[in-house]
């Protein structure tokens, strides 16, 4: 399979990026390390008149740590940089254990933090190539009107398959974008639509330059459990990341977060009261476990069944609390 | 006892073509090139199953950089594999029979604009019912997807050996099951490829003679062929065969892009080149069937087994593909391994609007081991026997032939179930149990070619021809394929050690049908036994020669003439001498060298040189019995063929030609698996396989691909298999169709067990293919040793062990297995600018362990 025809841009700075975005609005396309992108594109998913390449833009690929503030990750470092860098796993371990999980190592040497959390969505009824979409008809997502995982709506739910978005959450991250209006902070929990197509809160002319981790989250013990069918190459089918800070033995503060089940990842909202101000137990474990599986709203859009990917983040959660236990007494 | 003097046989040497394949510099089919080449690009139908009521390529005709458009009536002659098969044609000329089928192709000067293209040719079609279930297909009594195959069947065929119903009355014990196996495929790493050339006629102008270059396990096949769907002869069309890939019998047939590529480059007259994508590999398949067995065994309380009957259904797909000899094959094999006095077998290959299903490592037979070795080890637990004790008291006790007329004769099936009995601990399997672990085992067997070949032909099933030339250089021509497997340095391993040289001064022409004789191909691992054996008398008839022109120049009987390592001497005496080749390659070489030097030229002073009158010597240099023996003619040449014997072409019933052989392998294994009682996850620590070759005539390369049928089979166990909705298939790609990663994959510690059997080439048989076929049940036997689970319906994915120990434990039913979403459609609609096949879901056998919820309509 091809490459569709488009014409590459490399802009050199943030500016002139952003100018190309507003320049060629809705034929313009942001690449960063390709991984996810260019298959894509071979499947005639994405065929954009413009290819941008941001890689030339200096600046992007620095993990800068501001002591007061916390860590600032541009939007190129690798996921072979976040999972090297001994800092993350020190301080912010639930990242270090969600990075180690994607993909392949080669894959994750191109990957880039920036494009991870704005990956597409994913489902078997669009992750095909154009002779097979045919096949089967199109979907809502690219070129039809019918969804085929739940045909009686109009939504799409598509998977959101990436899986640091999940440890992000839980260390609160907020994304820095650059638009013709100049930079705003947003707040990761707030920058998913929970919607197969319109999965992400960017405007056109929006570009991801960097993440921040702010220090609050320094230190919290964390764990991140990934159902695949591999123990490598694969997509999560189901993803729970969990970040506890103690006191002592007690717990002052935890988030779990989910992805790979639901059209975008979600804060688990309840976790928090099941667990703060007690010691983790297995109970409270399997508490979060259920409340995990509330939340997760699993279809068909991947091989395994939606009733075992919501049984299993409910075994996934419950066991990924229980590794940031063992984590934080070690 | 094989560790007899050979010089060469028996050593671990690098596979000839390694560096090649390794630096780069080697060749695969979708590396060549050659000027003028265009590429074509196949269109594929949509529609599992319609007729084509009309196909207008003029818009893409008109594209630039298009040359032309192919489409079925360009080539209409039928062809396909079986000789009882001739089901395909080139392109589809009255309608199309799967997702995928071929419907145009595009000849174009880019693959973009002949991809671009396709989207401009306009085809018509009328739908026609489909049929996606075999058991349903079974009941069809219109729309049949061939008119000459009535009620969709394929073929059906229905043995009894022995008295059936006398021994189940024997039994003590009788257990009937229904197994599942699903689909799986080969997932070569080389996609296919198929570059097809004519040269013109000078006088005329017109297409003379075709050259096909193609990623095949069976130029010959391909000849034959090609000959039938363009209307030539043979002797006009050569092919040839690149470095492959891999083919686990996925390149053992003739796939569409090699017949389509010829026809195009006729039409386009120019050359023309077809890679497969990814997904095109998938939709070509000739895969392992979905097969259902429902398989019942009687057994007497002292272990000994009195009856089998099976019933097996295999969804074929759309073509006839192998699948006749599929459906055989796994009736007649299961015999020669265990000694079995009564069967009963039906055989039902089964047409269904999908990809077509063939041959595949294993062939035929994996998927009823898989629920022969489960059963079995049901049955030793009913009877309180340990699973071991009872294949030991079945064994066979060779020379013998089996009640369905299966000769057997070496046997090394019990030493390799001591060996992995003792390796892997079994005795004390009780002792010291960790929860949730536990160990299986299961053996395994496998053909060294068929006995009687497809084609029907009393021809020999492989010639050999070598040449040996006055620059001491042998040349062994041979119609193997080396797909991989090492067939190139077999070859040149047996002339080597015969020839009394060194590998180095062997250099192997092979698969080029124009330069080798023929050979059937690469398939039913008969390569090692049948062009082993013509390379091992081709050398014959050749060292006749030398050896009578060495005792003439030495003065002794033929007899006392030994050739080893390049040097010729008289028995008793002292090889001690440094031969040319030697000094060129420098004394140290022990390591067999690869072939490919340019020896000649610099032995040609010395070996070209006048003979001076000497007297009679007591030891000669390779390259002075060579010219010794060419005297005054000129290059020597020996030839040698190799038919199998009338003795092993087994009984004279219905399909009786299959399954015989020659010789079969034996496999043991022993798996050690962990379950996660709560993710259904099952881990495989590691494996025991112990193989049964005859001899290893490279026993790094038989190591190879024991490990490598081991894994193969574990993917299958675990996790691979197709999954469609409706003829469409979901995960027709290397990221959904899940073969096992590095990641996953255990250790598989291999043991060889040489049986030295008696026709072999230095008593060597099948390697490659006889240990997958253990590995599925040894796992589905550990699983349930582990966790008291068993899994009758492969692969033993997470949701189906998760469910399967849920019930066990009585909880609380969750339908992980049954994709029952119930937003999902009920029904398949006309949508968004193209038809969804309007049809019924597939009904399954009420039994069946993989039911789904029916689809109401």
């Amino acid at each position: 399979m091809s490459l569709p025809e488009f014409k590459l841009l490399r802009p050199r700075s943030v500016e002139e990026a952003v100018g190309m975005l507003h320049r060629h609005q809705g034929e313009i396309q942001i690449c960063a390390g390709g991984t996810d992108l260019l298959p894509s594109m071979k499947q005639r998913l994405f065929a954009p008149k413009y290819l941008m390449d941001i890689r030339g833009i200096d600046g992007l690929e620095r993990i800068r740590v501001t002591p007061g503030l916390g860590v600032e990750l541009g939007a190129l470092t690798t996921l072979s940089a976040v999972e090297d860098s001994g800092f993350i796993s020190k301080n912010y371990p639930v990242l270090h254990e969600a990075v180690k999980t994607v993909a392949s190592p080669i894959l994750r040497n191109m990957g880039t933090m920036g494009g991870n959390i704005s990956l597409d969505t994913r489902c078997l009824w669009y992750n095909q190539s154009l002779q097979w979409r045919k096949s089967c008809g199109f979907c809502i997502k690219k070129d039809g009107d019918l969804c085929h995982v739940a045909p009686g709506g109009k939504k799409c739910w598509a998977a959101f398959s990436a899986d640091t978005p999940a440890a992000l959450l839980c260390l609160s991250a907020e994304v820095n974008i650059a638009s013709p209006q100049g930079y705003r902070r947003v707040p990761i929990a707030q920058l998913y639509n929970n919607d197969g197509v319109d999965r992400i809160k960017l405007a056109k002319t929006d570009m991801i330059t960097s993440i921040y981790l702010p220090e609050s989250s320094a230190g919290w013990s964390g764990a991140y459990k990934k159902l695949r069918m591999r123990g490598s190459i694969d997509y999560p089918l189901a993803g729970v990341a969990v970040a506890v800070k103690y006191r002592g033995k007690t717990v002052e503060d935890a988030r779990v977060a989910i992805t790979g089940v639901n059209p975008a990842p979600h804060l688990i909202p309840d976790a928090p009261h099941a667990l703060v101000g007690r010691e983790l137990n297995e109970h409270a474990a399997m508490v979060v476990g259920e409340l995990a599986a509330r939340v997760a709203k699993p279809l068909t859009t991947s091989l395994l069944t939606p009733e075992y990917r919501r049984e299993m983040v409910r075994v996934y959660a419950k066991r990924a609390v229980m590794a940031a236990g063992a984590a934080s007494s070690n | 006892m094989s560790k007899e003097n050979f010089s060469i046989i028996g050593k671990p040497v690098a596979l000839v073509d390694s560096a090649g394949k390794t630096t780069g510099q080697g060749k695969y089919a979708d590396d060549l090139s050659i000027p003028g080449m265009l590429i074509g690009k196949i269109l594929h139908s949509h529609l599992p199953h319609a007729k084509i009521k009309k196909i207008d390529f003029s818009r893409a005709l008109e594209l630039e950089g298009v040359v032309t458009v192919v489409i079925g009536k360009d080539a209409p002659n039928t062809y396909g594999i079986l000789p009882v098969g001739h089901d395909e044609t080139a392109l589809a000329v009255e309608k199309v029979r799967y997702v995928g089928d071929n419907v145009a192709c595009v000849v174009a000067e880019t693959e973009s604009i002949a991809e671009a293209a396709l989207e401009l040719i306009d085809v018509e079609y009328e739908p026609l019912p489909a049929w996606f279930d075999p058991e349903d297909s079974m009941k069809a009594t219109a729309n049949f997807i061939h008119e000459q195959r009535p009620s969709n069947l394929e073929k059906d065929y229905h043995h009894s050996f022995g008295d059936p119903d006398a021994g189940f009355a024997q039994a003590d014990v009788v257990l009937e099951n229904r197994y599942v196996a699903n689909e799986v495929t080969h997932a070569a790493m080389e996609p296919h490829c198929t570059l097809a050339s004519f040269e013109f006629d000078p006088q005329t102008g017109l297409e003379g003679r075709l050259t096909v270059q193609s990623s095949t396990q069976v130029p010959y096949y391909l000849q034959h062929k090609l000959s039938i769907v363009l209307d030539m002869p043979m002797s006009q069309i050569r092919v040839i065969k690149p470095l492959v890939g891999g083919g686990f019998g996925g390149k053992s047939e003739i796939i569409p892009l090699e017949i389509i590529a010829a026809v195009a480059a006729r039409k386009a007259k120019a050359p023309v080149k077809i890679t497969y994508t990814r997904e095109e590999v998938f939709l070509a398949h000739r895969g392992r069937p979905r097969t259902i067995i429902d398989l019942k065994t009687g057994i007497k309380n002292d272990g000994s087994i009195t009856a089998v009957a099976a019933k097996v259904i295999q969804d074929g797909g759309a073509y006839c593909s192998y699948g006749v000899v599929t459906i055989l094959y796994s009736g007649a094999l299961l015999g020669a391994l265990y000694d079995i006095p009564n069967i009963k077998y039906d055989g039902y290959r089964v047409l269904t609007n999908k990809p077509a299903c063939g041959a595949m490592r294993g062939h035929g037979t994996v998927n009823v081991r898989f629920a022969f070795e489960s059963q079995l080890d049901e049955l030793a637990a009913k009877i309180g026997m340990d699973p071991l004790a009872v294949r030991r008291k079945n064994l066979l006790k060779p020379p013998c032939i089996t009640v369905n007329g299966l000769r057997v004769q070496s046997y090394g099936l019990p030493e390799c179930i001591d060996v992995v009995a003792r390796e892997s601990k079994w005795s004390e399997r009780g002792k010291n149990r960790k929860k949730s672990r536990g160990l299986g085992m299961a053996c395994s067997h496998y053909v060294s070619g068929a006995a009687s070949s497809i084609i029907r032909s009393d021809m020999p099933h492989s010639t050999v021809n070598i040449k040996i030339d006055r620059d001491g250089g042998v040349v062994v021509y041979t119609g193997a394929s080396d797909i991989g497997q090492g067939s190139d340095t077999m070859v040149a391993q047996i002339a080597a050690e015969v020839l009394g040289c060194k590998l180095g001064r062997v250099k192997v022409v092979a698969a080029d049908t124009d330069l080798t004789p023929v050979d059937i191909g690469s398939y039913s691992s008969r390569v090692t036994f049948m062009n082993g054996n013509a390379t091992l008398r081709a050398a014959e008839e050749i060292k006749r020669k030398i050896v009578a022109a060495a005792s003439r120049k030495m003065a002794c009987s033929p007899e006392d003439v030994i050739m080893r390592e390049d040097v010729v001497y008289k028995k008793g005496m002292s090889p001690q001498t440094s031969s040319l080749l030697e000094k060129v390659l420098g004394k140290k070489d022990d390591a067999p060298t690869v072939s490919g030097h340019v020896e000649g030229q610099i032995l040609r002073g010395s070996v070209q040189q006048k003979r001076k009158e000497e007297g009679p010597k007591d030891k000669l240099s390779f390259e002075e019995a060579v010219t010794a023996a060419m005297d005054n003619t000129g290059a020597l040449t020996g030839s040698g063929s190799y038919a199998p014997p009338l003795e092993a072409k087994g009984g004279k019933h219905k399909g009786g030609g299959v399954g015989p052989s020659p010789a079969y392998s034996y496999s043991a294994q022993v798996a050690d698996v962990t379950v996660d009682e709560e993710t259904g996850e099952v881990t495989v620590n590691k494996i025991w396989a112990a193989h049964d070759c005859g001899r290893a005539l490279n026993p790094v390369s038989v190591e190879g691909q024991v490990i490598g049928s081991v894994w193969m089979g574990l993917g299958q166990a675990l996790q691979e298999e197709f999954v469609w909705k409706d003829g469409l298939l979901m995960n027709a790609g290397m990221l959904e169709y899940k073969s096992p990663s590095a990641t996953e994959s255990p250790e598989i510690e291999s043991f060889i067990v040489e049986s030295i059997d008696p026709e072999g080439p230095f008593g060597a048989k099948e390697a490659s293919e006889g240990s997958l076929a253990a590995a599925i049940p040894a796992i589905a036997n550990a699983i349930y040793d582990a966790v008291g689970v068993r899994l009758r319906e492969s692969p033993f994915t997470p949701e189906r062990v998760l469910s399967a120990i849920r019930a066990k434990n009585n909880l609380k039913k969750i339908e992980m297995t049954n994709r029952v979403d119930p937003t999902a459609p009920h029904k398949l609609r006309e949508h968004g600018g193209s038809l969804w096949f309007k049809g019924r879901g597939p009904k399954r056998h009420e039994d069946d362990p993989a039911r789904r919820a029916e689809h109401a309509d």
